[in-house]
């Protein structure tokens, strides 16, 4: 049974390599369906625009498609990845949003992991009666609320009554301290000012709240279901012949074994997530890459972007390929028959 | 020297609409999921049909109250336009509940289709093999994107319209069952009853066409199910970012209805306005959603029996299973379809 | 006369499944004797299964529900032991092996690991860290719980004991490292030549018979006095049950245990066990002492058991079996339950279900440990052919 650090390496290194090819295909792609309909693209992404602007715009993409892609590409790799039409380069715009969007996801994965696994436990745990009937209806309730319905209810109703704040990343535009990681919570940390970990907290609170109860659902049924077939197996009954408490069996013994299946739903989970955060960024004025999408597509009244279009896209569904790989590595992990060689 | 068993008690055949309807009962949260959908899926008729019945008011049809409070003349109040919100919100309850139908159907079709054949032909070294191999490549990089990202995608470069919003949905969604139909399609093959039957000389349409799409079915109609509500949050989605069909407009949409009231910025003071066609697809889609997870709970073998029981997780000992009268097996080792549902859910739109 | 370690007495056991219930296991009574080994044997399905994990209260209550009788274990009754104070019932005293070892170690975590989680457990208890479940001579007194600590209490009491409580504690909570020794001297119990090698292995590295081992050292390392097996070598070849068997009798005398074996294998329950009960449907239709009940049985079922066994060394004529299915215990047939496929029945035998009784009416002393069978016709059944 190969499983020492460098085997784990060597998996790892494994399935980076195959990223490769996806990643490939996933630009290619982008690109063949952005660039699809080459005549009318122009008045399409910038219905507004001079004459100018227009003219310049043709010229660019009345070139052969092919021709068009490599130019694509070769710009990418160096790192250009085009500019809105005001100018605003893209790269650099969505780097200063990243990390924002980084920390609202992370938060959301926090509250889904705490709250939707014990629940996916719980329901189980009283699969048949009334525990198990609320847990679904808690969860099939967070998957039939349209995103955009949540976070407008939440801002809008919820956020009032409880007082908690519905805009923005902190309650003053900037904040009185260097932003080193651009991570609301993070910064206010490392600056070591309380009110305004506070301030960052309670920000953070109502957008995280809702992309988890959203998103809550697929991680808690699938712990239900995975815990449904372990339950009943000997090991759980050797478990509480041991003497420990119903809890201990549970947790330490029964779910080391459920989470296992789990993983492998922490890719469309991601998925989710960052399809949530356009909408969600956008309601609660969220300085993440979610709203600079929600600007690129042209939602609402805005000016679309079509560069930066092309670029949110590819970040991200290179954030998706990432999420499916730690997925992979941690069922690796946790799956002690997995030879990691 | 072992002690031989008699034979086991016969066992009463029932038919399976009587099971489906035992199991139903027995979960009570499924059978009120499914007559919601009934009553749901009725009522679009109706509006469809004879809409002077449930629908007092046309589209775009002033009524004289501004921005009036819900009252019993316009249970959902009016908007700023005057326009009954009722009436407007019945009146695109057909359009999405047939979006979602169609785009799911379409999906399942060209996903179902290809995943059927990728999984059946997938021997490598053939011409075959060697096509399954790139169609399921094709589907991982498909499966990369978050479907509502791509779709926004690709409406904005074919342009605003319902029509190209549900030709965009579709491109995003197929991939999702060819990974379920092929998932299956590869459990079922390798089954031995499967290769019973081919070595008993069935040939390998038959056994396609028999063996593999009876079990591939039923994680499939799960799905469907679930999806049909997915896909109609997708689309309301795309209609709230403004990109699909604008409101106020001849065909109300839902999500469309929802981007234009909040526009408006005076949901605060007029709440009716978000919440009437918010909580007619949440009602939608929590209807099927309801519907599709207690069928995903019934059809799998082993949680079956967990509502035949209805009282605990626990697995009853041998006496108590072999007591009661057993539904048809798809045959011990099928995967369940909760677990193949539960690894490809497509829960990526928002 | 020592005490037994394990009497039950009348035990009924009812499933409610669906809208209907039924009787899983009527009217079981049992002794069992320190260093004894009891035996059950029965076909699947007559309840044996739901007995072995009754008597720790192992059952799921909600659709299983005892409806009489005691289970007196140390001198408590367990039965009335509530609900929330089952872990502490447990693992003082009780330990039991199941059929299936790879399912019955959890595939997640390394030998070492399960072994010494249960040596802590005990460790624990023994420092009073944990709750435990005192048995002894004077009964649980159920009226009167033990008091809850008041906030105060639990606030002034260290978290760590002090003294000497302090002293043996640390002492007795050995790192790591010290757990290892006890380990592996509860492995080398089992007779595993090579304890060193095999810590650090998942179970599914592992034989079958290697990991039947390393249950029952699980069991035997929280000092059980009764062991309970359910089928412990069915899932196992004939060799390896052969191996396991013998250091099942070794270990009685070694660790001062009794045993309550469980199987539906007639020749494992021969070889192994002192004292036998034979169950249908929910019943014991006959006990007693092993060699006499299998080799003079006193009831028709034993007998159609004991005929429906093929002999290897002959092959003379077809296979002969119980005609007639296992009942449905939903609607039991009255009276005898194995009145519709006994030759012998007659109407009697559809009133009132016969008692266990001694085959030999003049036999005295403990029922239990002589020869009884439930069957208005015991006298005949040597007749049978």
């Amino acid at each position: 049974m190969s499983r020492s650090l460098g085997d784990l390496l060597v998996f790892v290194g494994k399935r980076v390599l195959q990223l490769i090819p996806v990643l490939i295909g996933v630009v290619i792609l982008t690109f063949f369906f952005t660039h699809l309909d080459l005549v009318g693209l122009c008045n399409e992404w910038y219905p507004h625009a001079g004459k100018t602007t227009l003219a310049n715009c043709e010229a660019t993409y009345s070139q052969p498609i092919v021709t068009q892609f490599f130019q694509y590409v070769s710009n990418l790799l160096h790192g250009n990845l085009g500019a809105s039409i005001s100018g605003v380069q893209v790269y650099s715009a969505i780097a200063a949003d990243l990390p924002a969007t980084v920390e609202l996801v992370l938060a959301a994965l926090f509250l889904m992991i705490f709250i939707g696994i014990p629940l996916g436990v719980i329901g189980a745990q009283y699969s048949g009666r009334w525990g198990d009937h609320l847990v679904r209806i808690f969860y099939l309730s967070g998957w039939a609320t349209p995103t955009y319905l949540g976070a407008v209810i939440a801002a809008v109703f919820i956020g009032p009554w409880l007082g908690l704040p519905t805009h923005g990343e902190y309650s003053t535009l900037v904040p009185p301290f260097p932003q080193y990681t651009h991570m609301s919570v993070i910064d206010a940390i490392i600056a070591l000012n309380l009110p305004y970990t506070v301030d960052a907290i309670d920000h953070l609170i109502l957008p995280a709240a809702v992309l988890a109860f959203i998103n809550m659902g697929i991680a808690t049924r699938m712990t239900r279901a995975s815990m449904l077939e372990v339950l009943p197996l000997d090991y759980v009954r050797s478990a509480r012949m041991k003497g420990l408490s119903e809890f201990w069996v549970l947790y330490k013994h029964a779910l080391r074994n459920a989470l296992i299946t789990t993983t492998t739903v922490l890719g469309i989970t991601a998925g989710g997530l960052l399809a949530g955060t356009v909408v969600v960024e956008e309601v609660f004025d969220w300085p993440g890459i979610g709203q600079y999408a929600y600007t690129a597509i042209g939602g609402g009244s805005s000016t679309p972007n079509f560069d930066g279009a092309i670029a949110v896209v590819i970040v991200f569904a290179i954030a998706v390929v990432v999420a499916n790989l730690i997925a992979d590595i941690l069922y690796g992990i946790l799956d002690p028959r997995v030879d990691w060689r | 020297m072992v002690a031989v068993p008699s034979a086991p008690p016969p066992r009463r055949a029932e038919s399976p609409l009587r099971v489906f309807w035992r199991v139903l009962r027995a979960n009570p949260l499924s059978l009120f999921g499914f007559l919601l959908v009934a009553v749901i899926c009725i009522t679009a008729l109706v509006v469809v049909v004879a809409p002077h019945l449930i629908v007092p008011y046309g589209a775009q049809q002033q009524t004289g109250p501004y921005n009036a409070p819900p009252s019993w003349k316009h249970p959902f109040g009016t908007d700023g336009l005057s326009y009954d919100v009722y009436s407007e919100v019945m009146l695109a309850l057909p359009l999405d509940l047939s979006l979602g139908i169609a785009i799911a159907g379409v999906s399942l079709l060209i996903g179902g289709g290809l995943g059927l054949v990728a999984g059946f032909y997938d021997t490598p070294g053939t011409a075959a093999g060697v096509g399954s191999v790139s169609v399921m490549r094709l589907t991982d990089i498909f499966l990369s994107f978050p479907s509502l990202i791509l779709a926004l995608a690709i409406t904005r470069a074919l342009g605003v319209g319902v029509v190209n919003v549900a030709i965009a949905i579709t491109i995003t969604w197929w991939p999702y069952y060819v990974r379920l139909v092929r998932g299956e399609v590869l459990a079922v093959k390798h089954l031995p009853y499967v290769m019973a039957s081919r070595a008993a000389g069935v040939r390998e349409g038959r056994i396609l066409l028999r063996h593999v799409l009876r079990n591939v079915l039923e994680p499939v109609v799960v799905y469907f199910t679930l999806d049909i509500g997915t896909v109609l949050v997708t689309y309301s989605t795309i209609g709230f970012i403004g990109v699909a069909s604008k409101y106020p407009g001849p065909q109300p949409e839902w999500g469309a209805m929802l981007a234009f009231y909040q526009s408006s910025g005076s949901i605060n003071v007029y709440p009716w306005l978000v919440l009437a066609p918010g909580a007619a697809i949440f009602v939608t889609v929590f209807a099927f959603s309801l519907l599709g997870d207690g069928l995903r709970d019934i059809l799998d073998p082993r949680t079956r029996r967990a509502f035949v029981r209805s009282t605990s997780s626990h697995d009853p000992p041998p006496e108590a299973v072999s007591a009661l009268p057993s539904a048809p097996d798809a045959g011990e080792g099928a995967p369940s379809p909760a677990t193949a549902v539960g690894a490809v859910d497509a829960r990526s739109a928002s | 006369m020592t005490d037994p370690v394990l009497e039950v007495d009348h035990l009924s056991i009812t499933y409610t499944v669906g809208a209907g219930t039924f009787q899983a296991v009527s009217d079981v009574s049992l002794r069992l004797y320190p260093r004894r080994v009891v035996g059950i044997v029965g076909e699947t399905g007559c309840g044996k299964s739901t007995l072995a994990q009754a008597i720790p209260r192992l059952l799921p209550e909600p659709p299983a529900t005892i409806g009489g009788g005691r289970i007196i274990f140390r001198g408590t009754d367990l039965v009335k032991v509530p609900k929330r104070q089952l872990p502490m019932v447990r693992g003082t005293g009780i330990g039991m092996i199941f059929q299936e070892p790879l399912n019955s170690l959890n595939p997640a975590f390394r030998v070492f690991d399960q072994i010494a989680e249960s040596i802590r457990i005990r460790h624990y208890r023994d420092m009073g860290w944990v709750k435990s479940f005192q048995g002894g001579s004077a009964p649980f007194d159920y009226s009167k719980p033990p008091p809850l600590p008041t906030v105060s209490e639990t606030l002034s009491k260290p978290f760590l004991p002090s003294g000497a409580v302090g002293d043996a504690a640390r002492e007795r909570l050995q790192s790591r490292s010290d757990y290892r020794e006890e380990v592996l001297q509860f492995l080398r119990l089992v007779r595993i030549n090579d304890p060193e090698a095999i810590l650090d292995r998942y179970p599914h590295e592992l034989s079958g018979g290697m990991r039947q081992r390393i249950m029952i050292a699980m069991a035997l390392s929280e000092k059980p006095s009764l062991l309970i097996a359910d089928e412990p070598t069915s899932a196992l070849d004939v060799t390896i049950q052969a191996q396991v068997l013998t250091l099942m009798k070794e270990l009685i005398d070694e660790v001062d245990a009794s045993i309550l074996f469980i199987s539906h294998d007639l020749g494992v329950i021969a070889e192994t066990a002192d004292e036998v009960g034979v169950m249908y449907a929910g019943r014991i239709v006959e006990y007693g002492p092993v060699a006499e009940v299998f080799q003079s049985p006193r009831h028709p079922y034993t007998k159609a058991l004991l005929k429906a066994a093929p002999a290897h060394y002959k092959s003379d004529g077809p296979l002969s079996s119980i005609p007639g299915n296992v009942p449905n215990l939903s609607r039991p047939p009255s009276g005898c339950r194995f009145h519709p496929r006994c030759v012998l029945a007659q109407a009697v035998c559809k009133g009132e279900a016969p008692p266990l009784d001694p085959v030999d009416p003049a036999a005295a002393g403990d029922p239990f440990r002589v020869h009884r069978s439930a069957c208005y016709f015991a006298s005949e059944v040597p007749g049978l052919p």
